[in-house]
């Protein structure tokens, strides 16, 4: 994959990945890169994000054994010492077998040390339904580490926003856990400008509106907009937030918004209960419960494992019906 | 495995190491029983001589990495035992200003980098700090201490594949007190000698006497040069035990009463004082000398730990992440 | 001065512990060391020593279960 600085006009997550993580390792030679495939022999990932490194970079850049235990512990070592390890696990549901050293280990040390060591690396992830994958190759997860002090939580929706936050998460001197969604990959975007950062924990207004908050992040930022152009057009205007950073989240722009609109949905793919919607809606009665219209919405997944078949795994989303359906309940 | 001799200095080290691990830890259980301190406190008596026989060998530059029974691997590396103290009693001058605790002691600057409380876990962090040194061409080693109960996690298989696929600079050192928590040794472990499991991932594996200091020099040795000349990893097995049980108050109710008894008639620190004596390498009055200035050494910890102020409640907000938390 | 004697904490759970026994009288004079009281807690029974010399006062008494930190006797 290029390396060059002259940017196409339009180029897709993946690619907008693929640059961040050349240009990181460019910037700072303590950006070493490991995971399962991750290195050119391998194929630079299953999808390709690190294509490139191991050629330029050499022994930075390593395939891993399927031993996630192993290698985030090694990413926790190496971060300790300053090494800013961006270590890759294939699919969301394999973090299930190194929870221990992202939980007890990077996301702790900080505190438990007393500040004398800190963990600066980026665990980078894949996942989402919608293809096929079944029950544990889909999940979104990100509500696990969102409850877990000490770790901040990334997801992306776009290919400026996806460059932007890699670099600033790769800076980061905590841990990130960079969550992104196999649909989002191909869907083509701006091109971001190389060398150009998003700051962490802030939300991006993606469309300015007066009636209804609208809260996504991920690939429900592929589904809220057009919703969002659907009501437009009969004179319901949705004001549209991409959280980018899940945690910690940006309550200011998301209080400031709903100041504004009295009315709230909050969209996402993980599955309803215990999840981030409930979060952010807690957050909001908490804060602004007398100027609320109506009461939160939340559209999210059925509380089920991923399904297999295609008519189970259409059930199991949210539609855009339901979307819709939840902005017209708050109106109502 | 070469048998290597310490100068009688070294020699001397390794009991100066000892006394002070067997100090403070008599002395921290006294404190205890007398209501003094509480804390959970995993008693490393008995085990003495395998972290001052390594530590002799390493410089403040080379990395470890423990776990919960893990105290004696800290002092001997070189955490002072002023700042252990004042973190066992959860002051805010301790070396992780009261927020860690017994399992979570660490000290950067002598190379105490992590301390978990999670069996098994030490072995893959290690392998990262060996990652580090490797990939920046320091000649660094990394230690990474664990139980024999931790053979048994992945973790710890994980951790030598990864090691002895990357050829990382890393001493696995099993400290083989022959009890798993509450849970002997052949109960959960499928191999007579959990140094055999070296062969499953070809690298060395080195079955020792724990608590023969010289013996534990020459291990140490061997897999440390080893890892400094980039050959890779080594797995230690030293045989040990635990007088103290799994954590004070544990009243070993499990282990037979004969096996108990032989091994604290086996007692490393006492025959290892009268070896030095009988063999010349020190007189009576250079250990007492050491003996006296190491209990100088725990008043004084003692003293700091509890003349010291607890940890300001403002504390949960810092170090959760660099920012300080609303 | 006098030094107290507080019921410890020597177990994973413990928050309570029951004295089984004093093994000196009150008012006997005891040395740093020797066995003071045996504590019962968490189906386990040990003995625990005089911290220093002394003097020793009961101040609580046996087959009574007191919460981890009590002072249950002094040393003067």
């Amino acid at each position: 994959m290029s390396t060059e600085t002259k940017a196409p006009a339009n180029i897709n997550l993946i690619q907008a990945l693929n640059w961040a993580l050349h240009d990181a390792m460019e910037a700072d030679e303590n950006v070493i890169v490991f995971g399962e495939e991750v290195a050119d022999p391998e194929g630079g990932g299953v999808v390709k994000i690190s294509s490139g490194l191991s050629t330029k970079y050499g022994s930075r850049v390593r395939s891993t054994p399927i031993s996630e235990m192993g290698f985030m512990g090694a990413a926790v070592g190496a971060a300790v010492v300053g090494m800013k390890p961006v270590v890759e696990i294939m699919l969301m549901n394999f973090v299930a077998v190194c929870m221990d050293q992202i939980t007890n280990h990077a996301a702790k040390l900080r505190f438990m040390s007393g500040g004398q060591t800190h963990v600066p690396m980026v665990i980078r992830t894949m996942t989402g339904s919608g293809i096929q994958n079944g029950g544990q190759h889909s999940d979104f997860l990100e509500a696990w580490f969102c409850h877990t002090p000490g770790i901040k939580v990334v997801m992306p929706s776009n290919p400026v926003d996806g460059y932007g936050l890699l670099r600033s998460a790769i800076d980061d001197p905590d841990p990130v856990l960079f969550v992104e969604h196999l649909k989002s990959y191909f869907a083509p975007g701006i091109a971001p400008e190389r060398g150009s950062k998003i700051p962490l924990g802030k939300a991006r207004i993606h469309k300015a509106g007066t009636d209804v908050t609208v809260i996504g992040y991920s690939r429900s930022m592929l589904d809220i907009p057009p919703v969002a152009a659907k009501l437009q057009a009969e004179g319901i205007s949705c004001e549209v937030i991409d959280l980018r950073t899940v945690s910690p989240l940006d309550m200011e722009t998301i209080l400031t918004s709903v100041k504004k609109t009295g009315r709230v949905v909050v969209v996402h793919e993980a599955v309803k209960s215990f999840g981030v919607g409930a979060e952010i809606s807690a957050r909001i009665h908490e804060a602004l419960f007398k100027e609320l219209k109506a009461p939160v919405q939340r559209v999210a997944s059925n509380d089920s494992p991923v399904p297999y078949a295609p008519p189970l795994e259409a059930a199991f989303l949210y539609s855009h019906a339901d979307i819709e359906a939840a902005i017209r309940r708050t109106l109502a | 495995m070469n048998t290597y001799q310490p100068d009688s200095e070294t020699l001397v080290d390794i009991y100066r190491k000892m006394t002070l691990i067997k100090q403070s830890d008599d002395r921290v259980i006294g404190a205890m029983k007398a209501g003094r301190m509480r804390m959970p406190y995993y008693s490393a008596r008995g085990q003495e001589c395998i972290p001052a026989a390594i530590s002799v060998l390493l410089t403040d530059e080379d990395y470890l990495v423990t776990i919960y029974r893990g105290v004696h691997d800290m002092l001997a590396k070189g955490l002072p035992a002023k700042l252990l103290w004042a973190e066992l009693a959860g002051k805010a001058t301790g070396s992780c200003k009261g927020k860690g605790g017994p399992m979570h002691l660490t000290y950067p600057s002598k190379g105490c980098m992590v301390t978990t409380g999670i069996v098994g876990s030490s072995m893959p962090i290690a392998c990262g700090l060996g990652l580090a040194s490797q990939l920046r061409g320091e000649k660094r080693v990394t230690i990474a201490n664990f139980g024999d109960g931790a053979s048994n996690i992945g973790a710890f298989h994980e951790s030598l594949n990864l090691a002895a696929v990357w050829k990382l600079p890393v001493i696995f050192v099993c400290q083989n007190n022959q009890y798993a928590e509450h849970t002997s040794y052949s109960k959960g472990t499928s191999v007579a000698k959990i140094s055999d499991r070296a062969v499953s991932y070809c690298i060395p594996g080195l079955h020792v006497d724990g608590n023969d200091p010289i013996a534990m020099y020459s291990a140490a040795k061997t897999a440390i040069e080893r890892a400094r000349s980039g050959e890779g990893p080594t797995l230690i097995e030293a045989m040990t035990f635990r007088f103290n049980g799994h954590l004070i108050g544990d009243m070993g109710e499990y282990i037979p009463k004969a096996e108990y008894a032989a091994a604290v008639a086996a007692d490393p620190y006492p025959k290892y004082r009268s070896w030095l004596l009988e063999t010349k390498q020190a007189s009576e009055a250079d250990l007492d000398a050491i003996d006296l200035a190491i209990r100088a050494e725990i008043d004084e910890a003692e003293a700091f730990a509890m003349s010291s102020p607890p940890p300001d409640a403002i504390e949960v907000k810092r170090d959760v992440y660099a920012y300080e938390i609303a | 001065m006098s030094t107290e004697i507080i019921l410890p904490k020597i177990g994973f759970s413990m928050d309570e512990g029951t004295i089984a026994e004093w093994m000196a009288a009150d008012g006997a004079s005891v040395e740093k060391g020797q066995p003071l009281y045996s504590l019962e807690s968490e189906k386990s029974v040990q003995e625990i020593e005089a911290p220093v010399s002394g003097t020793l006062k009961i101040l609580k008494g046996t087959g009574e279960s007191y919460p981890v930190g009590t002072v249950i006797g002094e040393i003067a």
